[in-house]
């Protein structure tokens, strides 16, 4: 049966939150001990910037979505990931981790992609963006926003991510679709976007800064002593896909984002030679290289009323 | 309920620029039976309604104006609501027709009586009905403030205020406003709020096409040219008039030269903004024309005042202090200032009017209006319609397209009194066949090219814009055809029935 996007445009503007709708004063913060503080603090401020790239991402699919109910249904998954960023924003300062009001630093391979989206993710095409984003969202927030839920016994922690989580599942269930959708197009048109995509010397300062993200993360995960497995499991999800969808396997990006994550979960695959030096490499790159931070990486509050 | 014995031969419904300029013209042509009824205590229709602060017309005044009525005294290229409405009251007491204005009559509904060939019209509060032989319904598409449909509206505690009904004791020094919409009225109310609110935040939904303007102060030499010289009047309106028309070729259809309109807009968006993403938040993503144009200098300087900030998230609800948008904030403020423009009849009717057997034009319209030549409609004899259905311009002058209308209905009113018709009713074949034609020519234009706005409905039936050049509607509306009406005489005695009616080749 064909997904049902106006039904999902309906209930993403029934299911809406606010952060005022939190009582970010409840009782539960001192549950956070020291040393997961310690370890939370970096951890939190990287899961509020993925969001925030993550926002910019789908800002991009509204401007490429092929129907008015797809733009609308992306302006929508735009703002909700920032409002994730926001939440987990107001978290930290909750759990006292914020320098007086000052919104943490996002880390260089973060502003590695904030610098390529702006530039260049308005130009990407739909079967880009629509396989790129969901690989993001399954493999990082997927995977992070399951450790917060598991390792943090905070109530207000838990009522904002059974949120995020709820938002987080209807962007999956479309992404999925979306997949699909684009699974439909002629083999001359996949082929050209395929083509036509990678030959963007753009793209491929793209892949270079996605690259040692994720790797970045990983490194993160397992950091705060958690099981790696968990980032791996999400990931598999997104193979899933393609299992569950013959038709998505058609998308030639989905097929090699696929192939991608199955290399990122095979700590043994040469791969990550390249990409834990492409970590090494991209944390000496100087802030003078990179372009000053968009507007729309500044948009971050932790207020929820202004 | 009561009827007055004396039936008008005419009933023009508004003292707007329609309604006005009808009776100045039924003056004119010798018809001096009629009176206009009015709902308010001024004349003026939207032009006394909009007076927000900054209100002006996006047209040149001397091409917003009619051509029988000259005024030398225009002060600038483009003028403000104040000296438009000044306007339309020296025309009134200039013509003499102040007299014939009815004040605080609202029209509660139009019924035909077919057996004598007369329109009953009710009021509000009075008993008495009007019967007149012909009406105009002169009542205007932008009378009635639209609101937006967002949840929670009623539950806001704050102070509201819409654009068409301004509160002038409001004092915004030192408030915190929001502003809901980014259309028309909006880049005009924004740069005069940021003058004095504490701040200001913008709501924009989709942003629109935003021209630069020219606007030139009258030289006292100027305007003596004019008034000596009033031919000089006429070449510089004309020199307007086709200036507009040439726009038309790329703001009426989806063609090349709407590529060139939008470059100039986003060679003015450039030059203004500065910040990629704000000038991102401010780009369309739908052809030039599809929605009204905008024409703002101060605009895009005013969005980018500390005090004033674009927000583009989608709104979620009105809460009882502000607005809730999709990222989880609640934005707080003092004042909400709606500038979402009007209830345009695209679909049902203003007023209720019931025609020929007792069939209601509300329910003909329910999925999009029609008429024939925008001005008359099929089983409702003796009624014409100013600003009627697909008679909107995107590229010219309204007053051009008014004008032409109010040529045309008064001489038909002019073949009814005559002949002394008992009724006069465009034929239904010749009004399907205009009318299919032109939804025809609208596929190709750019109101039709994909954006949703209000000149459509909501299911795309575009009742609103007229597909062509201002000369094509004045061309087509410049003679009434007989030939297209069905004429019955009013006088039995001549051995014509009610159902055995002249038909026009008669005529």
């Amino acid at each position: 049966m064909a997904f049902d996007f106006d039904g999902m445009l309906g209930k993403i503007k029934a299911r809406q939150w606010a952060l005022a709708d939190i009582d970010w004063d409840a009782p539960g913060a001192e549950l956070i001990e020291p040393e997961l503080h310690a370890k939370l603090k970096p951890f939190m401020a990287d899961l509020m910037w993925i969001e925030n790239v993550g926002a910019r991402g789908f800002a991009a699919m509204a401007k490429k979505a092929p129907t008015e109910t797809l733009r609308e249904i992306y302006r929508y998954f735009h703002a909700e990931e920032q409002r994730h960023a926001n939440a987990e924003l107001a978290l930290m300062r909750r759990w006292g981790m914020l320098d007086g009001d000052t919104i943490p630093e996002p880390n260089i391979n973060v502003k590695l992609v904030i610098d390529f989206l702006d530039k260049h993710s308005d130009e990407m095409s739909l079967s880009f963006l629509g396989t790129v984003i969901p690989m993001l969202e399954v493999a990082l927030d997927g995977a992070l926003i399951k450790f917060v839920t598991d390792e943090i016994a905070d109530p207000v922690a838990q009522e904002v991510f059974k949120k995020i989580n709820a938002d987080e599942s209807r962007h999956l269930a479309t992404d999925y679709a979306v997949m699909e959708l684009l699974g439909h197009a002629t083999t001359r048109k996949l082929f050209i976007d395929l083509v036509g995509g990678w030959a963007k010397p753009s793209f491929l300062v793209g892949v270079l800064s996605y690259v040692p993200l994720l790797n970045k993360m990983r490194d993160n995960i397992v950091e705060m002593g958690v099981d790696e497995e968990k980032l791996y499991s999400a990931m598999r999800r997104f193979k899933a896909v393609g299992e569950r969808a013959p038709i998505a396997n058609r998308v030639p990006m989905y097929r090699i984002v696929k192939m991608h994550s199955g290399w990122v979960i095979n700590r043994g695959h040469p791969y990550h030679l390249f990409a834990d030096a492409m970590v090494k490499v991209t944390a000496r790159i100087p802030d003078r290289f990179l372009g000053a931070q968009p507007t729309w990486s500044k948009e971050l509050t932790y207020e929820p009323v202004a | 309920m009561t009827t007055s014995t004396l039936p008008l031969d005419v009933a023009i419904i508004g003292a707007g620029f329609a309604g006005i300029g009808a009776a100045i013209r039924l003056r004119q042509k010798g018809i001096g039976n009629f009176a206009i009824f009015e709902r308010d205590d001024r004349v003026g229709g939207t032009w006394r309604d909009n007076t927000y602060p900054g209100a002006a017309c996006d047209i040149p005044s001397r091409l917003y104006s009619y051509s029988f009525a000259p005024n030398p005294d225009w002060s600038q290229t483009y003028s403000g609501s104040s000296e438009i409405l000044g306007y339309i009251e020296s025309m009134v007491d200039e013509s003499g027709i102040r007299p014939r204005i009815r004040f605080g009559h609202t029209v509660t509904g139009l019924v035909f009586d077919e057996e004598q060939g007369l329109w009953h019209i009710g009021f509000a509060g009075r008993r008495r009905k009007v019967k007149a032989r012909t009406v105009v319904l002169a009542s205007g598409p932008l009378a009635t403030p639209g609101m937006p449909n967002i949840p929670g509206l009623d539950t806001y505690e704050g102070h509201t205020i819409h654009s068409a009904r301004w509160d002038h004791d409001y004092d915004f020094t030192g408030k915190k406003v929001a502003v809901v919409g980014t259309g028309a009225s909006a880049v005009q109310i924004i740069p005069e709020l940021v003058r004095d609110a504490a701040s200001v935040k913008v709501f924009q939904r989709t942003p629109g096409w935003v021209l630069p303007r020219v606007n030139r102060r009258t030289s006292g030499l100027a305007k003596q040219v004019y008034r000596r010289a009033p031919v000089t009047q006429s070449l510089a309106r004309d020199a307007w008039f086709w200036g507009h028309e040439s726009v038309a070729l790329g703001v009426v259809w989806n063609s090349p030269l709407t590529r060139v309109v939008e470059s100039v807009a986003l060679l003015h968006l450039r030059s203004q903004v500065r910040d990629p993403w704000l000038r991102r938040q401010l780009t369309p993503d739908f052809r030039a024309g599809c929605k009204r144009l905008l024409i703002s200098n101060d605009y895009y300087p005013a969005l980018q005042r500390d005090n004033c900030k674009l927000i583009t998230w989608p709104i979620v609800e009105i809460a009882p202090q502000g607005i809730r948008t999709a990222e989880g904030i609640e934005h707080r403020f003092d004042c909400l200032v709606f500038a979402t423009g009007f209830e345009v009849a695209k679909q049902g009717t203003p007023i209720p009017v019931t025609g020929r057997d007792g069939r209601v034009l509300a329910d003909e319209w329910h999925r999009g209006a029609y008429a024939y030549k925008s001005i008359a409609v099929s089983g409702y004899p003796n009624l014409f319609l100013t600003f009627g259905p697909n008679s909107g311009p995107g590229h010219n002058s309204a007053l051009v397209y008014m004008e032409a209308q109010i040529e045309y209905l008064t001489d038909a009113i002019g073949l009814l009194l005559d002949r002394d018709l008992r009724m006069l009713e465009v034929r239904r074949d010749r009004q399907d066949r205009y009318n299919t034609r032109l939804q025809r020519r609208l596929t190709a234009t750019t109101w039709n090219s994909g954006c949703r706005s209000w000149y459509l409905t909501e299911d795309g039936f575009n009742a609103t814009m007229y597909p062509g050049f201002g000369t094509q509607y004045t061309r087509e509306l410049a003679r009434v055809n007989p030939a297209d009406y069905v004429l019955t005489p009013r006088d039995p005695a001549a051995g014509v029935g009610v159902d055995d009616r002249m038909t026009a080749s008669l005529g």
